[in-house]
Order: structure tokens, then sequence, then C-alpha cells
């Protein structure tokens, strides 16, 4: 009895102190949200409160949230910009780190959390939707932007600055130097030669080129993917199933997709095509030939490390990756002979979009105007573009000409994180970037479409239940399945389109029309 | 009666009271408080509102979840493989004990036990990476040697039947050290006279381990297991995300409710569906653990937690 009375006794204590705490607790943080909520509409509407029309008087510290591995020579390298940035609008910046491991994981939380930092570095493949529509970055005006940036507002595009609108809201200072993001194929060309096949140039000849290499060559993986880090696709879909039939996926995280030259822009199931059928048995017919290995999906491996190493001898990738992989091995095994391969040469190609790269303004930032000078002298002062992209001259790289700069031994002491925000026309190349790379580039910059739909950017508020859904039908059905590691890719089919209509394709399908349509009235 | 009061009762056990402060303070601090955050399944987060400005939303972030139609697979495989666990590891590591206990051998005895207990410090990642290094198909250890001697080989990674003995071995291997040592104390901790006794009336070995040392190892295995049993609805993640990864083929038969959960949510990172998740998941497990906790109590009332 009295046991139970003690019991008793200790859990109403407990309870009452959980009360409290948590009381205590969200008080505060509802202190914390009224501050950040107050603080971006202080920022927007009163510039000046903080630091605007006293100009640069007081030093300040922006701090920068970067994706990617800390740079060796970052303090060397940065110590330098400070020394700039002081000098010119009384700044200094400090960078944090994210890892590519998990970045993934972090990024999010650093806002969540509601951290202290002013930059941060974002992509429309780096949550740049998805924290603008939760309220993560602040809304830049026109007016702050042309005051603060006077360099990047008379050199950047104006249809840059309409792509990066979310809502029709500007969170984002855009890249100023876009690339094609098509997808090309890296392959052995030394071993293509020692097999004399034909130049890999469409889908068959490389079908052609894998296929005989699996025969011939033990121990490699004629094509390679890292296939299951949460990708949902083949990884030759992009070039295979997208670039190959004109279609554009509006989101890929979803099977949805419109033909670009469809000006009603009706959406469609790719996974429920005759094209992607057709597709399913090359890829099927692929896999029985040995092209990848069995376990493809739960490869752990670095494909790059990899085909470094002799071990796989192909596999896909953005032009300008790999342009810098062949450059890389051409530096350090002369021996093998790589080539970039385009497969789908004469289809037409949808224009970079600026979101690729940029810097946003984290909401609860007070040194808004302060970051903006900084980002506009990163892109567009020469000498400060040079340090924050190239690192320090002579010892990081070598300046040639006004737009080459020619690697050093210090070059991998600054590199491999996303200073990609600041890309702009001032951008150097490699000198030994091939010159191969660049004339697919500029065949493919002669054969880029414009249409109506393409700065359009979906909203999934309303339909997040379906996106993870189908997310996860994706991962489980349709992977395994372009793979070739289903047996029977019919029923595999069938069951793919069966489930996703169970995780409510059908409805994602609509509403993403339905968001289609309102644009396309709009305009 | 109890004449002293609660105030008087705080005052003589004050340094019982000291020395629980901290386990109660950890509690308080990291199960207690954030308890609050469950209101986030209930609410479309934003960051203007935070946790609890956030409006509310009702029960949409639990639709993804049950709607998918994949609620059922992954709760029935994270309870089967939790059960799996629990009887195997648990009969594994009293057989261990009992072992340990019995050998003779300072030397040995030290050194069986530290290599057993060696797998619990090695980390999933790297377990996984052990675990792709075997049972690779095209240069896995196993097919090597399966080809070596004849064999066909074995296509692992894309048969989702092996994968629950995998698991439950891999489970096994590495809890096996970490909680004999648990059972080795209580044995040891049984009254030697009994043996003394036992063996004086002619009780051999067996009959020692089968009447002296098991019947008072269970209120440790009692307890054990109720605390397990609390944890029944949730998947180790470590361990199946490591082992199996977004390996789509064998999700059949390894996906749990944390990697399901971690798989949908991981790109659209939507805290509210998360912990809806979550929440489900501790409703689960505090039914059971009460269900439990009344059943071993109708057996008998002193070996039960409360």
């Amino acid at each position: 009895m009295q046991n139970k009375k003690t019991f008793m006794l200790l859990f109403a204590l407990v309870l009452v102190l959980t009360t409290v705490l948590s009381a205590c607790g969200s008080n505060k943080n509802a202190e914390n949200n009224n501050k950040a909520g107050n603080t971006p509409s202080n920022g927007a509407t009163e510039p000046g409160t903080t630091d605007g029309n006293a100009g640069t008087s007081e030093e300040l510290v922006i701090k920068m949230l970067l994706v990617g591995g800390k740079p060796i020579d970052y303090d060397a390298v940065f110590g330098e910009l400070n020394k700039k940035l002081k000098e010119k609008v009384n700044a200094t910046v400090v960078a944090e780190f994210l890892d590519w491991a998990d970045w993934t994981q972090k990024y999010p939380l650093k806002f969540a959390a509601s951290e202290d930092f002013d930059i941060a570095y974002t992509a429309n493949w780096a949550f740049y939707n998805d924290q603008a529509l939760k309220g993560g970055f602040l809304e830049l005006t026109d007016e702050m932007l042309s005051k603060n940036m006077p360099l990047t507002w008379e050199s950047m595009p104006k249809v840059a600055w309409e792509q990066s609108k979310v809502n029709g809201k500007q969170y984002m200072v855009p890249n100023n130097n876009p690339e094609v993001t098509d997808k090309a194929v890296l392959i052995r060309d030394d071993l293509r030669k020692k097999y004399n096949l034909d130049p890999v140039n469409s889908p068959e000849t490389f079908a052609n080129y894998v296929k005989t290499v699996a025969a011939n060559e033990k121990g490699i993986n004629a094509y390679n993917a890292k296939a299951a880090d949460g990708w949902k696709w083949h990884e030759l879909d992009q070039i295979l199933l997208e670039q190959q039939n004109e279609w554009n996926l509006v989101d890929y995280s979803m099977p949805l997709a419109y033909k670009l030259d469809d000006e009603s822009g009706k959406v469609f199931n790719v996974y429920d095509t005759p094209e992607f059928k057709q597709l399913l048995a090359y890829y099927k017919d692929l896999a029985d030939n040995n092209a990848w290995s069995k376990n493809v999906v739960s490869n752990k491996n670095d494909v790059w490390q990899d085909m470094k190493a002799g071990k796989t001898a192909s596999y896909a990738h953005t032009l300008g990756t790999v342009a810098m992989n062949l450059a890389e091995l051409r530096r350090e095994q002369p021996g093998i002979e790589l080539a970039i391969a385009d497969l789908t040469p004469d289809k037409k190609k949808i224009a970079a979009i600026s979101t690729q790269n940029g810097f946003a303004i984290h909401a609860p930032s007070k040194k808004a105007e302060r970051a903006l000078m900084v980002i506009d002298l990163l892109q567009n002062d020469r000498e400060i573009h040079d340090l924050f992209m190239y690192g320090v001259a002579g010892t990081h790289f070598e300046a040639v000409g006004d737009d080459k700069f020619n690697a050093t031994a210090g070059t991998p002491n600054y590199t491999g994180f996303s200073n990609w925000g600041a890309n702009s026309p001032l951008n150097r190349k490699d000198a030994s970037y091939p010159a191969e790379a660049d004339a697919i580039a500029e065949a493919w910059q002669a054969k880029v479409y414009n249409f109506e739909l393409e700065t359009f950017v979906f909203n999934d508020a309303n339909v997040k239940n379906e996106v993870a859904n189908v997310g996860n039908v994706m991962l489980r059905y349709a992977i395994p399945l372009e793979y070739g590691l289903i047996k029977d890719i019919e029923k595999g089919q069938a069951d793919l389109i069966k489930q996703l209509k169970a995780a409510g394709i059908d409805k994602l399908q609509q509403e993403l029309q339905t968001q289609i349509d309102a644009i396309l009235a709009s305009k | 009666m109890n004449r002293r009061g609660f105030l008087g009762d705080v005052r003589k056990y004050k340094t019982l009271l000291l020395m629980l402060a901290p386990a109660v303070l950890f509690f308080l601090l990291f199960a207690y408080v954030p308890m609050a955050g469950i209101v986030l399944a209930f609410k479309q987060f934003n960051y203007n509102g935070g946790i609890f400005g956030s409006p509310w939303n009702g029960w949409d972030n639990f639709r993804f979840f049950f709607e998918s139609g994949n609620a059922w697979m992954v709760t029935r495989n994270t309870a089967l493989y939790n059960i799996a666990f629990i009887i195997v590891n648990n009969a594994l590591q009293i057989g261990a004990a009992i072992l340990l206990f019995e050998a003779v051998g300072k030397w040995f005895r030290k050194l069986t036990q530290t290599v057993m207990f060696l797998p619990y410090f090695i980390s999933w990642v790297v377990v996984g990476a052990i675990a792709y290094n075997l049972f690779n198909y095209d240069v896995g250890t196993l097919n090597s040697i399966l080809t070596a001697v004849g064999l066909e080989p074995v296509d692992v990674y894309n048969t989702p039947s092996y994968w629950p003995f995998i698991l439950v071995l891999v489970s096994a291997w590495k809890a096996l050290g970490y909680g004999s040592v648990m059972y080795l104390a209580a044995i040891t901790g049984i009254d030697t006279e009994m043996y003394e006794a036992a063996e004086i009336d002619g009780a051999n070995i067996f009959q020692r381990i089968l009447h002296i040392t098991i019947p008072n190892l269970y209120p440790t295995v009692i307890i054990l297991v109720l605390l397990a049993i609390g944890n029944i609805f949730r998947g180790d993640f470590g361990m199946f995300y490591n082992m199996v990864g977004n390996n789509g083929l064998l999700f059949s038969s390894t996906d749990v409710i944390d990697t399901f959960v971690f798989r949908s949510l991981t790109t659209s990172n939507e805290i509210g569906l998360s912990a809806a998740a979550g929440f489900y998941q501790s409703v689960l497990g505090f039914a059971t653990i009460l269900l439990a906790n009344y059943a071993v109590r109708k057996y008998d009332k002193d070996h039960a937690l409360f």
C-alpha cells in the first residue's frame, strides 16, 4: 500500500515538473518564434534599422553555411578574402561546412533550429523551394537587391531573377553562369578501340559497347552506378528516358513529365508509356548481358573511384563533372584513355535554370544588407571572386589570362565545396578542360529549346503524403525493375503502376496539372 | 503508517535521493521535456511558427503512413524481428553466460569474453561493409568459396528470404558479449552455498544449472525482456539501414518502421510526418509494455516492473 502511495506521489511530482518545464520551454520558444517571425519583415520593410542607412560603419562578421567538406587551406584563403572584404564593405566572413556525407540531414536542421548564420548556399537540388516555402529564407525585394548589390543587379539577366522566384517572390541570389545540365556518359575509349567498336553516340552504340566490355573484360563492370543512395531513377534515365524523348520531368521525386513541345503542358506518368516499356526491355537486355553487377543496388563504392581504378568502364553524370573527371585522369594516369559520349546529340536541350546554384539569406539574419553586399563582391569583384572560387593566386591556381587558370599542386587543398553560388561571367576555366567537352557544350547550347514552363516550380504543400509515398514506391519497385533485377518486366511494370495508384499518383498528377494550367493561363 | 510525512521522508533519504537525482534529471531533460514536441505530429510545421506556433492539421500527418498500405507490413516486420531478436539473443546470452561461469581457467574465460564482446564495439556502418564484402555476388567471399568447391553462387542481395536469418544472426553476434555480461553478473550473485549443498546431495553439473542457475536468473530475464518489449515497435535503424540500404528488392522482408519512415521522408524532410510515425511507435510500444507487465503481474507479482 505504502509503496504504491509513494510511487503515485513521485509520479505526480514528475508530471508537475514536466508541465512546468515544458511550459517554460514553450514560452521561450514562442518568444523566439516571434522574433524569428518579425525579423524578416523588419529587414524587408524597414531597411536601415539595422545597418542599412548607416552604411558600413560598423564592422560585421557574416556567417556562411556552405555545403561540402572544409577545404584544407580554408584559413589561408579566407584570411586573404577577409582582408579584401574588410577593406571594401567592412565585413569578414566565417564559413561553416556541411560535409557531403550528411549535408542532406544537417542542412534542414540548421534552419529548423534557427541557428545563427546569415548566408546559406542553396540550389534547386539543395532544398531551395522547400526552405523558401517553409520560411527559411528572407524575401529579397528589388529595392534591397539594387541598393546593396549594384554589380550583380547590373550583370544578372532578368530571366535569371525570374527563374529563381518561388510563388512570385525572390529568395535567392542565383549564380550567373548557368550550364546546360543534361547528362553525358564517360566511357573507356581505349577499350572501345581495342574491340574495334563504332564511336559511342547513341543508345544502340552504347549498348553495344557495354555488352562487348561485359563479355570480354573479366573483373570490370561495364557500367556502374551508385544505384541506391536515395536517387529514385536509373542513372541513365535522364539520358535515355528524358533527353531521348524530349520530356521534362517536373520534379525528380515523382514520375510525372510533360513533352517539351506540348504547349498545353499535359502531364503524364512516365512509367505508363510505351517509351518506358521499350527502355525496360533495353535495360533488361543489358542486365542479362551482365552490363552491370547483380548487386548494383547495394553498391557501396564511389563509382568514379572505381572507374579510376579500372574496375568500371562507364558511368553517367553531368557534362561538367565528366569533363573534370576526364581532365583529372589525363593528369594522373595518361595511360587510360577516356571519352565523353553524348547519347542523345540531336535532341532538344533544356536551358539551364539559374537556381542550379545560388546564395540565400537566412530569414532571421540581422545582417541581411551587409550579407548581400558580400555576395555581390563574391560574385562580381574580380579579386574577391578569384579568391573565393580558386584560392590564393600562385598557391592554389595560376591565372592564365582573364578567363583561364592552370591547376597547381595546391589546387586540391582548396576545392570540393559549394562556392558555386558565386559562379559568374568572371569564372575561369581550367586550361586543361577537355576541348571535346567544350565542343559538346557548344553544340548543346545551339539546341537549347525555350518553353513556357521552364521556370515552373511545383509546390507540393497539398500533396506531401502522396509525394512521400510515391517516392517510396519508386525506390522499392521502379529501381529493381529498371536495373533488370525482376525477371518478368511486364508484370514488374504492371505492379509498379498498380502500387503508384495505391500511393496516390492520380491525386499528385491532378494537383500538378492544376498548377501548370494556372501558370499557362496567366501567361 | 508513515508519521514523518513526505518532507520527513525526503530528509531521511536525502543521500539516496541525491544519488537518484542525476537519473531523474536525465530523463526529465531528455525524455519528458522533449515529449511536448509530440504536438508536431498534428501540425503543419513551418519555421515562422516553430514547434508550438505552426498551424494544426489534425490527423493529416498520419495519412502517408496508413494510406500507403505499407503500415501493416512494416509494423509486422518490426515486431517479428524484435521478437526474434529478443528470444534468440537472450537464449544465446544466457547460454554463453552459463558456459563462461562454468568454464575453468581464468585466462580462457577472459579471452573468450573479450572475443565475444568485440563485435559490440563495431559500428553498423562497418558491419554493413563487411556483409557487403561477404555476400557480394561477383567478388564476395561467400561466393568465391562456393564456386571454388564447385557449387552454384548464391545471390544474397536479390533474395529476400535469406535476410531474416542473416539479420537475426548478425544481431545475435553483435549483442552476445554485452548481454552475457549482465547474465554473468546475475549468476555470480547467486549464493554459492546452494551449489555446495547441491554438490553434496550428488547433483551433477547439468542438474545444478537446470535447478539452481536458471531459476535464479528468472528475475533478471524478466526485467531485461520487459525492457526490450517496450521497444518492440522500434526497429534498430542503424542495423537495418546499413545492412539493407535502399535495396528495394529486399524491403518485403526487411523493411521496418524506422527505415520506411526515413526513406519516405529523408528527401521531403517533413518534420510533422516523421513525428507522426514516431508517435505511432510510441503508442504501440506503451500499450505493449503495459500488457506485458500486466501478464507478468498475473503470473508473479514480485517480478513485474510496476
